[in-house]
């Protein structure tokens, strides 16, 4: 007996074993490959950073300390705790949770030849979706500047907007200092600089012909994302400063049984931090 | 013979996207420089190739009145199969290629070549239909991307033709550049291909 191919019972069961056969391969498919494809997001994030602090053949694993910044105050993540390492690189690609993100914010250190560099993650809005990267800055002597930035984006135009994805603009902001003698923010792209005044300038950019509105979003987006930093920027300033030599623990928190004899000098009452309570809210 | 015909006509006298004005859109979209071009080609070629096999393969079984889905299913599965690898083993190309690797299954091509060719023909001849109709697709890609890349950019698969001197071309760049150029192929195939030409 011929089977009737337009039967329902006939098209129902077709169509079942169709799912069950393509969804079971596709899950394995999808599951084997899994671990190669967040290798390689995470070698991206890495190689990233690397190129922001200017060592971009340098091994992430060997030389930067991953930490995390709360209330401008820094923890080391260490390297051997799995969780903690993972969890910073997960919100690193979560660019809506890093932007809501007030706290517990990644930063990455690097110290080679007695000089330190910090690398922030930095996510903000172009003109036609999210750019995103990361920026990497160094104390001088009375201010911050930016050593390296790489930058990436979602969908700005090619030949325009998209050009802040390229080495050439992202080497315009190496040198630029982050705060103008007011003290405030001062690193922007503008329009209308030519490009020799623009090299001199301590801390504006030549802005990209016809990518205005992405410039727009880089300012916006180096100001609030390096905003967040702020505290602890400012406090990494301050520390250089003061001489750290003395009483270095009062400076992570302070108590008789750790200050010792500085108790005296460095517990007065404005120096006294609070523990913070890790399960408070 | 008929093999080999199967095989050349959709290169040139036949050609999806310059005749059969088809799968314009990605044509448009991924054509901006050469290495997306080139495995966007490779990936309808690969995706049309299999799923005229499979369809094949499964002409005789299918409901007549599912089959569409059931082509639908087939396409997006091996379309997946194309994004995973693609993801996996060549991250930087699948970021540029973006939603379009996701967009072949929309491509008319590959939809076209099952339901007119597969259905009706033998397996290894669907392939070969499926693999020429992918290359002539590929080919039209590579070449509205080599005037893109060349003149939008100055370079060929990213390495530097034109010197400093250059100053590329943002026109090229913008989707509407694609569209003339391919226009312009169009132009030149049907004056060389007389019989093409509308009385």
């Amino acid at each position: 007996m011929a089977i009737n191919k337009n039967s329902n019972v006939y098209i129902i069961t077709y169509t079942v074993v169709m799912v069950v056969i393509v969804g079971a391969l596709l899950a394995f498919l999808a599951t084997s490959l899994k671990p190669q494809q967040d290798a390689n997001v995470l070698n991206e994030q890495k190689v990233s950073i690397m190129k922001a602090f200017g060592e971009a053949d340098a091994n992430f694993d060997d030389m930067v300390k991953i930490g995390l910044v709360t209330e401008g105050e820094f923890t080391e993540v260490a390297k051997d705790d799995k969780a903690g390492v993972q969890a910073v690189f997960d919100l690193l690609g979560n660019r809506k949770a890093l932007s809501e993100a007030t706290a517990g914010l990644p930063i990455f250190v690097l110290e080679k030849d007695g000089v330190t560099k910090y690398v922030l993650p930095i996510v903000g809005k172009g003109l036609w979706g999210d750019i995103w990267g990361y920026v990497s800055l160094q104390q001088t002597e009375d201010n911050i500047v930016i050593t390296g930035i790489v930058m990436d984006h979602a969908g700005e135009t090619p030949g325009l907007g998209a050009e802040i994805a390229t080495e050439g603009v992202q080497a315009k902001f190496a040198g630029k200092a982050l705060y103008d003698a007011e003290n405030q923010f001062a690193v922007e792209m503008v329009k209308g600089l030519n490009e020799a005044d623009a090299k001199l300038d301590a801390s504006k950019v030549d802005a990209i012909t016809g990518g205005t509105k992405t410039c727009d979003g880089v300012n916006a987006m180096l100001a609030t994302s390096i905003g967040k930093y702020e505290a602890f920027l400012r406090g990494a300033e301050a520390t250089a400063e003061a001489d750290t030599e003395e009483c270095a623990c009062c400076v992570e928190e302070c108590s008789e049984e750790c200050c010792g004899e500085c108790a005296d000098e460095c517990c007065s009452e404005e120096a006294i931090v609070e523990p913070v309570n890790v399960e408070e809210e | 013979m008929k093999l080999s015909k199967n095989f050349t006509n959709p290169l040139a006298a036949n050609n999806p996207v310059i005749v059969q004005i088809l799968g314009i859109c990605s044509a448009l979209a991924v054509t901006v420089k050469l290495e997306p071009a080139f495995v966007m080609g490779l990936s309808v070629t690969f995706v049309c190739a299999f799923s005229n096999l499979f369809m094949s393969l499964l002409r005789k079984g299918v409901p007549s009145r599912i089959r569409i889905i059931v082509q639908l299913v087939v396409i997006a599965t091996l379309v997946i199969v194309v994004d995973q690898f693609l993801r996996a083993y060549m991250y930087d190309v699948s970021k540029q290629l973006s939603v379009y690797v996701g967009l072949i299954i929309t491509n008319c091509i590959v939809m076209g070549r099952v339901e007119a060719f597969a259905l009706g023909n033998k397996p290894w001849d669907s392939f070969v239909d499926g693999v020429a109709n992918g290359l002539g697709y590929a080919f039209i890609l590579v070449l509205v991307a080599f005037f893109r890349e060349l003149f939008g950019s100055g370079e060929l698969f990213g390495f530097e033709i034109f010197g400093d001197w250059y100053t590329p071309n943002a026109l090229m760049l913008f989707p509407p550049m694609a569209l003339i150029i391919i226009g312009c192929i169009i132009w030149v195939h049907r004056s060389i291909n007389k019989d093409l030409q509308e009385k």
